[in-house]
């Protein structure tokens, strides 16, 4: 069940750079870290980025669609993931940074999966090739 | 660039299996061998049957961007695909208003990289922009096939010269030829207004040449001399050298940025 966890820790970073092929920093605010529990509502496996939508409910019991944006599928699938791994109805974790514009959109940075497993969303380093 | 961590909000992540799952695994056949079975990319760099330095493979670009320790909030990339001019001392040689422009699309945060908004790359974004190449070698024609929005690029090794009037493309009009071991490759006929050289968005223009001494230093890796010789946009000539790796079991997969794009209003063009 979703446990109505929306517990955005807002903490202070004294520098941060933040790029990405698809302009990280135009779009996410890398001084806003925040994480989320909820359910999973739908998943757009696709390029340039997989986004997936989650309920969240907040400590008074209202319940808000967030977006998340995860890295490009080529590149989840190198780390390991698969379309599988993610389905409407699961309950996630997702940590991530806000969307500078206010809206409930976060890059997400891990995902904490249904079988308890903690993936990157793909915005962090691949492994070396050897 | 250097990266101040005061993270509360560590996040220590045991990543499941990072780049475990590649494309069926299958390693390219003569690649040299540790003591223990494991690829040796420190090995030779391995030759053609009619005695050239063989280029082929599967290649990504460095990743030699300084991270905090709990990692880049982003993707990990090249320092020269965020500023092609890292680790010069007066960073790149900008005419005056060269240097105006990069100074306005720094300050819009890549929005109007033409990358960020499914365009693609050019021949110096080839070498830092982080998805895969795969090189396939001829005597007579090399190939450089880009997962990123599905593309090739086509270098001549048969002596024709460089076109007069080419038809001004992203990646332009390249031959090459060897010089020992090493490719040299000279490209023009670039498209003028749309290309970024990295993330700043260094300009690149019509009257532009591209010089690439390529060189497989060994068996895991490319390195590449570029010069940029572009009087339009700086003020001289200038080298940079950029580093690609093997991904020994490695594989293109495709990279359609136009698939489920949520780029915002500020696209090219419009």
């Amino acid at each position: 069940m979703t446990r109505p966890t929306l517990a955005a820790l807002f903490v202070l970073l004294l520098a941060a750079s933040a790029h990405a092929h698809h302009s990280f920093a135009a779009e996410y605010d890398g001084k806003k870290p925040a994480m989320f529990t909820g359910t999973v509502t739908k998943v757009e496996w696709t390029n340039p980025h997989v986004h997936f939508f989650v309920d969240v409910k907040d400590s008074a019991g209202a319940t808000a669609q967030w977006e998340f944006t995860m890295g490009a599928v080529n590149g989840l699938f190198r780390r390991g993931w698969t379309k599988e791994m993610l389905k409407p109805g699961d309950t996630v974790t997702v940590d991530g940074y806000l969307a500078r514009d206010g809206s409930h959109l976060a890059n997400a940075r891990t995902v904490t999966l249904r079988d308890g497993r903690r993936m990157s969303g793909g915005t962090m380093a691949d492994d070396p090739p050897n | 660039m250097r990266f101040v961590v005061p993270f509360l909000f560590i996040v220590v992540v045991a990543m499941a299996s990072p780049a475990a799952a590649q494309w069926n695994g299958a390693a390219p056949p003569r690649v040299p061998r540790n003591s223990d079975g494991s690829p040796n990319l420190n090995g030779p760099a391995p030759k053609t049957a009619d005695g050239k330095p063989d280029l082929s493979g599967v290649w990504r670009p460095d990743r030699n961007q300084k991270c905090p320790p709990d990692g880049c909030p982003d993707n990990q990339m090249s320092e020269q695909f965020l500023d092609l001019g890292w680790g010069m001392k007066d960073g790149l040689p900008y005419q005056p208003w060269a240097a105006d422009l990069v100074t306005r699309r720094t300050a819009r945060n890549g929005q109007d990289d033409p990358t960020s908004h499914c365009f693609p790359g050019g021949i110096v974004r080839l070498h830092t922009y982080p998805a895969f190449n795969k090189i396939v070698q001829t005597p007579r024609l090399i190939v450089i096939l880009s997962e990123r929005e599905v593309t090739y690029r086509q270098i001549f090794l048969d002596g024709r010269p460089l076109p007069k009037d080419p038809l001004p493309t992203w990646k332009g009009y390249s031959t090459g030829r060897w010089e020992g071991d090493t490719l040299v490759v000279e490209s023009s006929g670039f498209r003028g207004e749309d290309i970024w050289l990295d993330r700043k968005g260094s300009p690149l223009t019509d009257v532009a040449t591209i010089t690439e001494r390529i060189r497989r230093v060994n068996y895991g890796r490319l390195q590449t001399q570029l010069t940029v010789n572009d009087p339009k946009a700086y003020t001289h000539p200038f080298t940079v050298t950029l580093n690609e790796y093997l991904e020994p079991a490695g594989e293109l997969m495709d990279f359609v940025c136009l698939e489920n794009d949520k780029g915002g209003p500020d696209f090219l063009g419009k």
